[in-house]
């Protein structure tokens, strides 16, 4: 969202831009949302908006499926080497017909499972058997196994970093249980799960059994304000909680919800009383304290979780249907294996002052936040230059 | 009448192996409106742009009817297709005939068939009928007026002027700086409120693009963007400006606590504000400062957080510390609001530092020992669920920003909302310095609490929006769109039919439709260049005098009784 922002400001005040994104298609993270909070609308109109504002405009290049491989500053400006990967199917011409996958032995080509407007297909070519059943039938000649990458070079007068964040794996923090059990999911697998536009249509079931929990433990801040992964607080993740919470009591007022939080992080336009929704008895139940082990019953007994009720000074051991593990965001520039091309990060991963950026790089953020510090970096990306 | 060009998608067999495409061409044809119908192997595909673009232009065509894919599979690609070969898409229509028909009814070839027909004759019916909205131009003027002086509206001032726009920045003070003028330290830096704006301050004075109005204030707006016509009060008169658009950075005030917490009758129990007096002149004395967090915010009264109070209380705390030697700093609070790595981290330096932090619940705020100067403060620590007692020679209390009822006027002045808190309302939060009237944008804390950081860069944001549109030097009624593309049209009122009722003036989001006197009567006029073409003034019409020409009832009408024709 903070680059698409920064792209449409920079195109309105007459400048060309390169839109260079790792993802099938533009929205990013954004994509992946099923809901905004407060207003609870569906994330994909208003984005799809701004999505189709860029192609449609001639002073935006968009070049998705890509990544910068070097930038490199020269006197005036930079030269970025940009690389177009080469997927199996080419998505600007694949008309979603499904030929491939009736033709695939060895199921490998099927519906692209993320955001992708056009929605197309894709082949993983590393399981694929090679027999080349899917380009027989291909109408429009989409697929092709030697296609090779391309490399561009691409000049630019400025450059801003808009990449966004990425999940960091919870696994080596052992007390969260992820990855050990099917119903201890992260926040962003679990806004997937219950999308109304995903695979199960909005309702809320257990990925373990497909049955309808009978409870759901939101635990904050997990990894996140923590000095063993990271120190900082994701910022989106207490009113994303309050969201889902809210969202699976709509859907089903039966399904016991907690939230367990350490502050209830509660800023913006409205954000407080969206959470005192709560208070007033739609059931969500806010507990404070820190969960200190999240593990699997045997025999699909659902999930035990030990945890302090801070406010009241209880120790509880209770067992939830499924768990969702928030908070664990960081700047997609700090991830591992860093990439080539990167500008100066802080100790937390997040660009420095010492370049452009804007959205969750620059700053925890969410999309409205991300929406203003986009447009300030096109104003200073212009101006400084002028 | 404009010819009709229609063209089929076979999608590759995709739609024809299902849906009758020569039965339909047949139907199609015999249609005296329709010029030709082509059948195509696809639309999307390299070349098909081109091809179907030559076709038009060599048949003279002035509609154009697509059988093809739904508007979320491939339709997309085309319609950017033909927009990038120079075809007006508002003349283009398209009948979903793959998803809709052919894949959903894949079972059903004769019904898929029939359904296929059906919404082409729909699509063709609209073509048939629907009417341009004339288009009108604006000359833009590229001058624009911000007002408040404070961080948000010095930032949107510079930046307007960075990009080359004329700016008149008007603030009800003497000189610019707002709030953050009595800030001693500004969080989380080192730098005074003054020293921070300087290099602000320093280019509205010097910047001959701006000019800075003191003591002045916005007496009366009219217009629309492009051209609102201004009436400024100031110590020298009145002023009248004309400019393409307004910034609103009126910001926002401290609540004073009168009553709360001995506030007012009992020394030693001050503000933030005055705690910040105090740090410029030198006269913080204290053995023990108390703060007390959310007096007077997330309650009943005012359910909202405020932002600034958190962190501005860990930089006093801190302060504290630092300026008066063997002094204690005790924090009560609710929640530390410290969203994001900067402010966090700010946190954890507070904690370093030896910031005392004691939460309490709402339920049970603390008490205060006072005898006309307080002694000490009680309060239950839920975290630790003992009542905890502390001696205190400064209770300092944080007060939430609240709205500034000049804003409200100011706002309603320029028809846009504000929310129950007397905040200025954005237009979505994906827009969130865009108001509901085009031309106007909104920054810093007249919008909603915000630090002076964010309301630096909500000014900037403010100023890059605003001089998208001051750039262009006409801007046609047509273009004035949220959504990709031009707009569907724009409604018109015919004021033969209007009888004056005021129905589309009281549902109108955009604050389009006006009464005007005409002779003895009133009628309702459309301002075009803020009309969306929603058509909420089309539906509650009783006369049918509002219409928006691209699809007004007669088009509605001529596509149901298309639709219906074989059942009636």
């Amino acid at each position: 969202m903070a680059g698409i922002s920064a792209a449409l400001d920079l195109a309105g005040n007459g400048h060309r831009v390169h839109l260079v994104e790792k993802g099938h298609d533009l929205g990013g993270q954004v994509a992946k949302l099923d809901k905004f909070y407060p207003t609870d609308h569906c994330a994909f109109c208003p984005l799809w908006t701004e999505i189709r504002r860029c192609k449609e405009d001639e002073a935006i290049a968009v070049h998705p499926l890509s990544r910068v491989d070097t930038l490199e500053q020269q006197p005036a400006g930079y030269r970025a080497v940009v690389v177009h990967s080469a997927p199996v199917v080419d998505p600007s011409l694949c008309i979603n017909c499904g030929r491939c996958e009736t033709a695939c032995p060895k199921g490998v080509a099927k519906p692209i499972g993320e955001h992708s407007y056009p929605p197309v297909h894709v082949i993983e070519g590393h399981r694929c058997g090679d027999c080349r059943a899917c380009v027989e039938v291909c109408p429009t000649k989409a697929i092709a196994f030697d296609r090779e990458e391309q490399r561009i070079a691409l000049d630019a007068d400025e450059v801003i970093w808009a990449a966004g964040f990425d999940e960091v794996s919870l696994a080596p923090m052992k007390e969260y249980g992820w990855g050990t059990h099917p119903d201890i999911l992260t926040s962003l697998e679990f806004e997937a799960w219950k999308a109304e536009a995903g695979d199960n249509r909005g309702k809320i079931i257990r990925r373990s059994d497909r049955a309808v929990p009978r409870s759901i433990l939101f635990v904050q801040c997990a990894g996140a304000r923590d000095l063993r992964l990271l120190p900082h607080c994701s910022a989106v993740c207490c009113m994303h909680a309050l969201k889902q919470a809210q969202w699976v009591k709509r859907r089903n007022p039966d399904i016991d919800c907690v939230i367990l939080y350490t502050d209830l992080r509660t800023v913006g336009r409205d954000y407080y009383e969206y959470a005192l929704r709560d208070f007033n008895g739609n059931g969500v139940r806010l507990v404070r304290g820190r969960s200190s082990l999240i593990t699997p019953l045997p025999g699909g007994n659902g999930i035990a979780v030990k945890y302090e009720d801070t406010l009241t000074g209880k120790r509880e051991i209770r067992q939830f249907d499924m768990v969702v593990l928030n908070g664990n965001l960081q700047s997609s520039l700090a991830s591992k294996p860093a990439p080539k091309a990167r500008p100066e990060l802080s100790g937390e991963g997040f660009v420095t002052a010492a370049s452009v950026s804007c959205g969750f790089v620059m700053e925890p953020a969410d999309v409205t936040e991300s929406a203003i510090q986009a447009a300030s970096a096109a104003l200073r990306t212009i101006t400084d230059k002028n | 009448m404009a010819k009709i060009g229609v063209i089929l998608c076979n999608c590759f067999g995709e739609i024809g192996n299902t849906v009758n495409l020569e039965s339909i061409r047949e139907r199609l044809a015999s249609d005296p409106s329709v010029d030709f119908v082509i059948l195509r192997e696809s639309l999307c595909q390299p070349g098909d742009a081109s091809a179907v673009h030559a076709m038009i232009r060599d048949r003279g065509i002035g509609k154009v009817l697509l059988g093809a894919c739904s508007p979320y599979g491939r339709m997309e690609v085309v319609r950017l297709g033909l927009a990038k070969e120079g075809v007006d898409v508002r003349t283009v229509r398209a009948a979903d005939l793959r998803e809709g028909c052919a894949w959903i009814h894949g079972k059903d070839p004769g019904g898929a068939t029939r359904k296929a027909a059906n919404q082409l004759d729909m699509e063709l019916a609209l073509l048939q009928n629907m009417q341009d909205s004339k288009d009108v131009d604006i000359r833009v003027r590229h001058e624009a007026l911000v007002i408040g002086a404070g961080p948000a509206g010095l930032s949107a001032a510079c930046g307007l002027a960075r990009m080359g726009i004329r700016v008149h920045l008007v603030d009800r003070g003497t000189a610019p700086g707002g709030l953050l003028n009595v800030v001693t330290k500004v969080y989380p830096t080192e730098l005074s409120g003054p020293e921070k704006l300087k290099p602000l301050v320093e280019m509205t004075g010097g910047n001959p693009l701006i000019r800075f109005y003191g003591k002045t204030k916005v007496a009366s707006v009219k217009g629309y963007a492009g051209d609102f016509k201004i009436v400024l009060a100031g110590p020298e008169g009145s002023a009248n400006l004309r400019v393409g658009a307004v910034v609103l950075a009126t910001g926002a005030r401290l609540l004073f606590p009168q009553g709360l917490y001995g506030y007012g009758k009992t020394k030693n129990v001050i503000t933030q504000m005055e705690m910040e007096r105090q740090f410029a002149t030198g006269n913080v004395a204290c053995k023990t400062a108390v703060f007390i967090q959310c007096v007077g915010a997330r309650c009943a009264e005012r359910p909202y957080c405020s932002t600034i109070c958190c962190p501005l209380s860990l930089k006093n705390a801190m302060r504290v510390l630092d300026e008066v030697p063997g002094s204690k700093a005790v924090i009560l609070h609710r929640d530390i609001m410290t969203p994001g790595s900067v402010l966090e981290a700010y946190y954890r330096k507070a904690l370093h530092r030896g910031v005392q932090f004691i939460r309490f619940d709402a339920d049970r705020p603390p008490e205060i020992r006072a005898d006309g100067q307080v002694s000490g403060v009680e309060v239950f620590d839920v975290l630790s669920g003992v009542t905890r007692s502390i001696e205190t020679d400064l209770l300092v209390l944080s007060t939430p920003l609240v709205a500034d009822p000049e804003s409200a006027a100011l706002a309603r002045m320029l028809e846009i909302p504000v929310d129950k808190h007397g905040f200025i309302a954005e237009v979505y939060p994906v827009h969130p310095v865009e108001t509901r009237n085009d031309g106007v944008f909104i920054c810093g804390t007249a919008r909603w609490p915000v630090s002076s950081d964010q309301a630096i860069a909500q000014g900037e944001a403010a100023a890059v929006k605003a001089a998208s549109f001051l750039r262009k030097e006409t801007a046609s009624a047509l273009s004035m769109s949220r959504v990709p593309g031009s707009k569907l049209g724009h409604a018109q009122a015919n004021a033969d039919a209007c009888t004056g009722c005021g129905n589309c003036v009281a549902v109108c989001p955009y604050r389009a439709c006006k009464l005007q006197r005409v002779g003895q009567r009133s009628v309702s006029r459309v301002i075009k260049v803020r009309c969306k073409a929603c058509g909420s003034c089309a539906a509650v019409c009783p006369n049918g005098a509002m219409q928006i020409p691209e699809q007004n009832y007669k088009v509605t009408g001529a596509m149901i009784r298309r639709a219906f024709r074989e059942v009636r």
